[in-house]
């Protein structure tokens, strides 16, 4: 057996986490890259240790989170949900609730460990309680009745000032900071600089260092969610509910199950979005929020768990390389004469009345903004993905993967 | 089977040019105002003796930290815009004054030989991307040209005050004068509590007994609500009866809940309507509110007018029946700086049609001219060197451009309370003559505004 | 007043607080209608949920605007004609031009997902929403856009009854829309078109051209999202015209179409109206004291929760029959 590690001989094998040498050995790079970022130690992506880097990357852990609760739901089990923004604010003042300070704005002041889980909890059995109906109301009447759960959702965030601040105002939220009780300093503080174990790091890095470790947790959660009973039980029931019925799967109690776990990941990854930004007026969790959260796991690749984070590496990072590319465009364009700064000044327009797909000078040409590229970026990539490649960008992977396993041969 | 792989080949080659381009791209992230190709990445420390001798200036003896470079005889400058957002047409044409006046400026000279370069981004109007681009850009620029939104600027107030860096509040939010909210923004134009403090005052003037009742309808948030409790207060001032009290009830975000205004508006037959909230908004309501016979004199928050609403179908009852006030002078005036300022735009071939939104952009430039100049000649050009220097300045003068700003001294002082009060002018502003407004009160400070003593921010938010 | 009290203290002489209310409900209702007609239609033909209504409703708006004020087609050929002339011209121009896009969307992106999951499908025009609309709000630019219809803000006010221009005119136009959809079902393409709604495969093999019958579904989708985006950038609803969030507001009409049930249009017909009056009822009549500002925005969604408890299918929708 030993001259065949890709051979497994038992289920269990075959169902491990780390069934292969290779992934063994890349997961643990990944994990020293990840802790190594932050230092800017390494070469080619130093850039990363940058603030604005850091913070991105947080947000994709962040967007991560949540995009894995969604994957549960609609890509493992089948129910479509265009209602995660919802649940993720209902974690985030869920939050605000139990940890901020008290203040004129509701807040209990509560330590972390205690307000982000019940963030989650909290969103949960919101989850379930709207469960019945959904599992009363199905396929496409599911997504409008989640599409309806956002509205009436931002109503009540807007409306409901005492907690959420009102609109266009809104309030802070609880800051990363772990303290056993109330006292005066705490445990390990995330959110300010400062020295751990003789080594000096930001703010930013600390936060960095706290959500990914939470995320990582999340992906070996959800990992083992797939491999268990339950997750079995979502796959009969996206692939046929009839037919998993009749198998004795209990449609309502696995339906609710995937409505609740979903929640949870959704409400967890509002209360830490939320703390991570500081400050949020009630329509952040709104309707192009929940579509953000179908794209990501549309490009990343439905029911796969790392589909999910290149999603959310994908959605996250394109404003940001979009930006920097239509800049890089524009100098490439006024820097002088040549096919490749005509070709570039056609893409971006520079000046007053110069035509250009993108526009970077304000108010003067015809052009779409950075933003709205961004928005008809994520549009047509899930177009392309759904019509081209359904997998996502996971399917992608696959095909490069099984081109370097079987090359010379095709197949 | 084929034709998708193909497809995906395409995809494919795409995004890994995508991906190489991406990585060199990634460290330049610079416009230029002028036509000065970019150069090197900010220094982080301390230059102090750079190499080339110029005779007016003596580099030798200013301080920089980030964005001012004084071997590449740089200043950079950042700009938190709402180019996308329901701000965007008016913020779009104040960065494209921005760009005139820094141009003119970089043109003639720069400062003390110093050229001006502008960073902007787009925040769209949401505080998560605002935050971001905050982050991005500090490390970047030697302060903020303006920063767009009052939820949004006060999202990024205390890392401003923890990292020492100025920036102008592109909001007329009245805690900017407020020295126990803010330390870091410099303050201009009258704010949205003390303008409706001055409209209301003038049409009480105006219309004497005619006017018993006022309808409130704003938007939530600090804008709104701001501009709604010095409108509540300055109607108590005043002794009129608030009819319909709709402060903070009409959401930019929902249709709704501008009939709900507009009808409740129309119900309460109210003799005048404050309104805070932004131009296709005031539209609508306005619309909805006349097709149920309501006449009434409409007034509110200048960020709630808009001049091409001349254009639309109620263009001739708005201009019967609306009163507006401009924190900028307006575009017919012949002070010194409006009438240099018309001359630069026409100048620039950047002018797309008349329009006062263009001085706020030269405004906010010349007080930052004001305070890099101040910091120039104090020897230090660091984050910290501009924001003394911006909060020592004793009177920033517009040449008329606007009314005067100060720094010094205590709040009820310096807090602005003149503004230009106008009517929409149909004809001008069809024939493209002028930008559509009438003065009917220029720098004008009603009773109201002026006895109001000003103590603090009127709308608090609280965190 | 309190509004809430409003309607039982009318004065007996004038048009009333419940008549403007009436009013405003029809002429909603009749915007919703025409939205969900033209949804349902698309969902009967090809059995593919439209998330992009809302944006084609804003282009179809859009390109009235261009038309008639941005190009002046053909006005600028017209110098003499009489505005309303002109204008028709016009909106017939930008309706042919939204019924060779609805052709063109249903051919290039949802022809390759015929036999799809529905939700796959359904999620690729949730991506041409994004697409379609982010260009069309780039094209409409930050300031409104009118759509230089000539009725202007005139009123008909008979006394009892206070009513614009515009507004007759919408009621009038949805009216006659539903008139020509009732002949038009039972013309051979509608005929042919009902057999393709009933059984794709079934109709193929009786000779139907399928193929046909989702290109005109989607003529006639864009076609009706179009007036109704017109409709929605008028005075008084929206007196500057159509701007970037005209194509947002389309998305009240969603619960109407599933109040009435996805795949019945008398269901959209009736669900239209019912949305249209209920947002209208809670902009007059809900107490803000009490629910707070945008519960007219929530009714619609309110409504459609209550009502899919009761009939998970909507009011005219056929079960769904599930096989394994």
């Amino acid at each position: 057996m030993r001259q065949r590690p890709l051979l497994h001989t038992s289920y269990q094998s075959d169902q491990a986490l780390m069934n292969s040498w290779t992934k063994k050995v890349m997961l643990a790079v990944l994990l020293v890259i990840l802790v190594l970022i932050p230092f800017g130690v390494l070469p080619v992506i130093t850039f990363l240790s940058e603030t604005a880097w850091l913070r991105l990357l947080t947000t994709v852990a962040i967007f991560g989170i949540a995009a894995l609760g969604l994957n549960i739901l609609t890509g493992m089990a089948g129910q479509v949900s265009l209602g995660h923004a919802f649940f993720m604010g209902v974690g985030a003042y869920t939050a605000a609730w139990l940890g901020a300070a008290p203040g004129p704005l509701l807040g209990l002041g509560l330590p972390i460990w205690i307000w982000l889980p019940a963030a989650g909890i909290v969103a949960a059995a919101i989850g379930v309680a709207v469960g019945p109906t959904a599992v009363r109301v199905r396929g496409l009447y599911l997504a409008f009745v989640t599409l309806g759960l956002v509205f009436v959702g931002e109503y009540v965030f807007r409306n409901w000032d005492s907690l959420t601040g009102g609109s266009q105002a809104g309030r802070d939220f609880p800051g990363f900071t772990v303290r056993l009780w109330k006292e005066e300093t705490p445990l390990i503080d995330f959110s300010t600089a400062g020295s751990w174990f003789g080594v000096e790091l930001s703010s930013q890095a600390k936060t960095y260092y706290f959500v990914i470790a939470l995320f990582i947790v999340a992906v070996v959660l959800v990992k083992n969610l797939q491999r268990t009973r339950v997750g079995r039980a979502f796959q009969s029931i996206r692939d046929r509910d009839i037919a998993a019925e009749i198998m004795g799967v209990n449609d309502f109690k696995y339906k609710l199950i995937a409505f609740g776990v979903s929640s949870f990941y959704a409400g967890v990854a509002g209360a830490l979005y939320a703390g991570f930004v500081g400050r949020m007026i009630p329509e952040t969790w709104n309707l192009l929020l929940a579509v953000l959260m179908i794209a990501i796991i549309l490009i990343g690749g439905a029911g796969v768990v790392t589909g999910t984070v290149l999603g959310a590496a994908f959605v996250v990072i394109l404003p940001r390389f979009v930006e920097d590319f239509t800049h890089w465009l524009s100098s490439v364009a006024q820097a002088g004469s040549g096919f490749s700064s005509w070709l570039a000044d056609l893409i971006v327009s520079t000046g007053a009345g110069d035509f250009g797909l993108i526009n970077t000078q304000a108010g003067t040409a015809p052009g779409l903004s950075t933003a709205q590229l961004n928005q008809v970026l994520y549009g047509l990539l899930i177009i392309g993905f759904l019509i081209f490649e359904p997998l996502g960008l996971y399917g992608i992977w696959l095909r490069i993967r099984n081109y370097w396993k079987g090359w010379p041969f095709t197949y | 089977m084929k034709a998708k792989t193909k497809w995906l080949a395409i995809f494919l080659a795409l995004g890994l040019v995508v991906a190489a381009c991406g990585d060199g791209a990634g460290d330049d992230t610079t416009t230029t105002a002028a036509d000065t190709p970019d150069t090197t990445q900010p220094d982080t420390t301390d230059t102090t003796a750079p190499p080339d001798d110029d005779d007016d200036m003596e580099p030798g003896e200013i301080l920089t930290d980030v964005g001012v470079d004084l071997d590449a005889g740089v200043i950079r400058l950042g700009l938190l815009s709402d180019l996308s957002g329901i701000f965007a047409p008016l913020v779009q044409v104040i960065v494209a004054g921005h760009e005139v006046y820094w141009e003119n400026v970089n043109a003639n000279g720069g400062i003390n030989g110093l050229e001006v370069e502008l960073v902007t981004t787009d925040t769209t109007y949401e505080v998560p991307v605002h935050v971001q681009r905050y982050e991005e850009l500090k490390d970047q620029v030697v302060a903020f040209g303006h920063s767009t939104g009052s939820p949004h600027t006060v999202a990024i107030n205390q890392q401003l005050q923890d990292d020492g860096i100025l920036a102008i509040p592109l909001t007329w939010y009245s805690g900017w004068s407020d020295p126990a909210i803010n330390s870091n923004l410099m303050h201009h134009g009258i704010n949205y509590c003390m303008e409706a403090y001055n409209l209301i005052g003038f049409l009480e003037d105006q219309m004497g007994d005619d006017l018993n009742t006022i309808a409130i309808a704003t938007f939530p948030g600090d804008y709104g609500l701001d501009g709604a409790l010095g409108a509540t207060q300055a109607a108590e001032a005043a002794g009129l009866e608030v009819v319909y009290d709709g402060s903070g009830a009409v959401n930019p975000a929902d249709e709704s809940t501008f009939t709900e205004a507009a009808n409740a508006i129309a119900s309460s037959e109210a003799d005048m309507v404050y309104v805070v909230t932004n131009a296709t908004t005031f539209a609508s309501i306005f619309g909805q509110t006349i097709a149920q016979g309501y006449q009434g004199v409409w007034t509110g928050a200048n960020p709630s007018w808009n001049p091409a609403l001349l254009e639309s179908p109620v263009g001739e009852a708005l201009a019967a029946s609306s009163y507006w006030s401009s924190y900028t002078n307006v575009w017919t005036s012949d002070a010194p700086g409006v009438v240099e300022a018309k001359q630069l735009l026409e100048d620039s071939g950047r002018l797309e049609r008349p329009s006062s939104a263009y001085f706020e952009g030269f405004v906010e430039a010349r007080m930052m001219h004001a305070a890099l100049e101040a910091a120039y000649e104090a020897g230090d050009m660091t984050q910290a060197g501009v924001l003394a220097a911006a909060k020592s300045l004793e009177e920033v003068d517009f040449d008329g451009l606007a009314p005067n700003e100060s720094y010094v001294g205590e709040p009820n002082d310096y807090v602005q309370r003149t503004s230009n009060i106008f009517q929409p002018d149909l004809e001008g502003f069809l024939s493209g003559e002028t930008a559509g407004e009438t003065v009917v009160a220029p720098n004008y400070t009603s009773d109201l505004a002026a006895n109001y003593d000003f103590t603090g921010a009127c709308f608090v938010l609280e965190s | 007043m309190n509004p809430t009290l409003a309607i039982l203290a009318q004065e007996a002489a004038g048009p009333s607080r419940f008549s403007d209310m009436v009013v405003e409900g029809l002429s909603l209702g009749a915007i919703y209608a025409l939205l969900a007609v033209g949804f349902v239609i698309i969902f009967k033909a090809t059995q593919v949920i439209n998330f992009a209504h809302g944006a084609l409703a804003a282009l179809g708006a859009f390109l009235v605007a261009s038309f008639a004020t941005i190009v002046d087609i053909p006005g600028r050929w017209l110098p003499d004609a009489p505005s309303w002339v002109t204008w028709v011209g016009a909106v017939a121009l930008a309706i042919i031009t939204m019924g060779v896009i609805g052709m063109i969307l249903e051919r290039v992106f949802l022809r390759p997902m015929v036999g799809e999951e529905l939700f796959a499908v359904a999620i690729v025009t949730l991506g041409l929403d994004i697409v379609i609309r982010n260009v069309t709000n780039d094209f409409i630019g930050q300031f409104p856009r009118q759509v230089g219809d000539p009725f202007g803000v005139a009123l008909f006010d008979l006394g009892w009854i206070r009513i614009a221009h515009t507004e007759v005119v919408q009621i009038v136009v949805a009216l006659v829309v539903v008139g020509l959809i009732t002949l038009f079902f039972r013309s051979r393409l509608g005929i042919a078109m009902r057999a393709t709604a009933f059984d794709q495969e079934a109709a193929r093999a009786q000779g139907i051209n399928v193929g046909r019958v989702f290109s005109i579904s989607w003529v006639i989708g864009a076609v009706l999202a179009a007036v109704a985006g017109v409709f929605i950038s008028m005075f008084p609803r929206r007196a500057a015209g159509v701007d970037q969030s005209t194509a947002f507001i389309a998305f009240a009409a969603f619960p109407a179409i599933i109040i009435g049930g996805l795949d019945s249009i008398v269901g959209a017909i009736v669900g239209g109206l019912l949305v249209g009056f209920a947002q209208s009822a809670a902009t007059f009549y809900a107490s803000a004291d009490f629910f707070g500002t945008g519960f007219a925005g929530v009714v619609p969604w309110l409504l459609m929760l209550v009502v899919l408890v009761v009939r998970p299918h909507g009011i005219f929708g056929t079960e769904e029959i599930r096989r394994v």
